[in-house]
């Protein structure tokens, strides 16, 4: 559904990205994991034509994106969640479902606000509170609520694991596998919750220094003790069932 | 009404429109709009064409003044904001070319009121607007329609900015530029419609400012310091809180001069435009986010138990 070819990106005259390869099959999870400072936001930047593109290809259900300004790509059903501001803090719960669904039909905005509070009742009962009141989980749930509004056909999902206590975030992971499952849309999830990232992931990319590192099945590289533990902070348990003995050096510190 | 509450509530009128519409193109496109300036007088000098080619009152030609001023926004976006802003340019940038087209204005203002002179045989330079007004219960009627205008120009501004659409995309933009565009929000609509709204109000705040003080070909440079006082001392990051911030400048403006007058002479006049300014620096001493920054909410909340406490 997504291909990058070959793409140099950054902000301004900084080079993040170099000669980056990337593909994301349709009705799959596709997950991006690496160190900090890897380039995982700046990819997803590229593909919103927020980031500098240098050079290279974004392919988009065989439309290339070059040039194609933001807004547009929201109406060619790209649905970007941000890691940080990814909701509208001075607008209420319903304005920001209402914003997120600002293409559609006010019909069509009305069932899909409905739809989204159906799947994520808590914000049913905060539906007129400002979306800054709301806690971290609670405005992680909006946000993709407000990713879903758009009927996208790819989602692109940022760290939206990051400052949560670990309950909330494996709740807003579970909430991301069932998007696949149940909804069928294509995901590109940027992570730095690794492990659980790749356990609930499909296919794969390690990015280190704006590089791919491993591009294959999202739980073959948990089979891949080296560059789990040098890049990902997870290190496996010694013994001969060492599948299934992986530990997370820091499991709350690696959101950090 | 005294003296100088019905002049104050006309010049403050103004200023408080001159002051919200630098905040809102402040807030949206990170612009100061030094322009707000000559834009304001060509308010006057669309009130002051009708008035005198045409005849009436100068109250019927406010929605021309409107549409007029709602173009030198949008000249001024095509032309220089929007090519900068999509260059990424800086808020110095971005400040300097509204300085630059509003020389270019000034300019144009000026041939504007040569022709005048050469073919209407009319007196542009110096005018006394509130010639043209009529009496209302005794008073100039400006003092009661001028705010009123004013009012009702913010209350359908606040409609739209929280009721529609529209306006709700446009303080999503302003909050948060990246996320509204992906949702699909268009900037570059949102940019256009404010400087369409922020041109219309500088130039029917300067058609107000007129019916207060002498209008000239200068009259926006004479009172752009106080504009943009009005702007900061609301706080510059809420447009109710720059029109509070110009209300609240005009009125002290009048009053101060008023009062200062009566007890130290009338060479105070002289110093009239440091009032307000001192007003302003004497409030952003004590809140620092300006007049938006204050927690009205609280201090009321405060009182309220106060006085409960007093009576228990």
């Amino acid at each position: 559904m997504l291909t990058v070819k070959n793409l140099n990106s950054g902000y301004g005259k900084l080079q993040v990205l170099y000669d980056l390869n990337i593909n994301v099959p349709e009705k799959e999870l596709t997950v991006i994991v690496g160190p900090n400072g890897a380039g995982k936001t700046t990819l997803l930047c590229s593909i919103m034509n927020i980031a500098n593109v240098f050079s290279g290809e974004i392919i988009f259900g065989g439309e290339p994106l070059a040039g194609v300004v933001t807004h547009k790509l929201a109406q060619k059903g790209i649905s970007y969640v941000p890691q940080m501001g990814n909701v509208f803090a001075d607008l209420t719960v319903l304005d920001n479902l209402h914003m997120a669904g600002y293409m559609l039909s006010k019909a069509e905005v009305n069932d899909k606000s409905e739809q989204m509070t159906e799947i994520f009742p808590v914000l049913k009962a905060f539906i007129y509170r400002l979306a800054g009141t709301l806690s971290g989980g609670e405005r992680r749930m909006l946000a993709i609520a407000m990713g879903l509004m758009k009927n996208p056909k790819l989602m692109l999902l940022d760290e939206l694991s990051t400052d949560l206590a670990p309950i909330i975030a494996e709740r807003v992971m579970v909430e991301i596998a069932r998007m696949r499952d149940e909804l069928g849309i294509t995901i590109l999830l940027v992570e730095q919750m690794a492990k659980r990232a790749l356990e609930i992931g499909d296919t794969a990319y390690l990015l280190v220094s704006g590089e791919v590192r491993y591009s294959g099945k999202a739980d073959s590289l948990l089979h891949e003790p080296e560059l789990c533990s040098m890049y990902l902070g997870i290190k496996q348990a010694s013994g001969k069932d060492a599948d299934t003995k992986l530990s997370v050096l820091g499991e709350g510190s690696e959101n950090s | 009404m005294a003296p100088w509450l019905s002049s104050g509530l006309v010049y403050a009128s103004g200023l408080a429109l001159t002051a919200g519409s630098i905040t809102l193109l402040y807030i949206v496109t990170r612009t100061f709009n030094f322009a707000v300036a000559s834009m304001a007088t060509i308010g006057f000098y669309v009130a002051y064409s009708g008035v005198t080619l045409y005849g009436g009152l100068p109250y019927l030609y406010y929605p021309l003044v409107l549409i007029i001023g709602a173009i030198t926004g949008v000249v001024c976006y095509y032309g220089l904001n929007r090519p900068l802003l999509y260059r990424k340019a800086a808020e110095t940038t971005l400040m300097m070319s509204t300085l630059g087209y509003d020389l270019i204005l000034l300019s144009v203002i000026q041939m504007y009121a040569d022709f005048l002179t050469h073919s209407y045989k009319l007196f542009p330079r110096r005018v006394t607007m509130s010639l043209f007004d009529f009496e209302l219960f005794g008073e100039r009627a400006a003092a009661f329609i001028l705010p009123i205008i004013a009012i009702a120009f913010l209350t359908i501004l606040h409609i739209f900015l929280t009721k529609t659409k529209f306006g709700i995309a446009m303080r999503a933009t302003i909050e948060n530029p990246t996320l509204a565009g992906a949702s699909g929000i268009n900037s570059d609509r949102v940019y256009l419609v404010s400087w369409i709204i922020s041109g219309g109000m500088a130039a029917l705040g300067g058609s107000f400012i007129a019916m207060a003080m002498t209008g000239t070909p200068v009259m926006g440079m004479f009172i752009i310091p106080l504009m943009f006082a009005g702007a900061i001392l609301g706080g510059l990051g809420n447009i109710y809180g720059g029109i509070l911030g110009g209300m609240v400048i005009g009125l002290t403006e009048f009053a101060g001069v008023f009062i200062l007058a009566q007890n130290f002479g009338p060479w105070v006049l002289g110093y009239r435009m440091g009032i307000p300014l001192f007003i302003m620096a004497a409030t952003l001493l004590v809140f620092p986010r300006g007049l938006s920054g204050i927690p009205l909410a609280k201090i009321i909340r405060n009182l309220f138990r106060r006085k409960r406490g007093a009576r228990a």
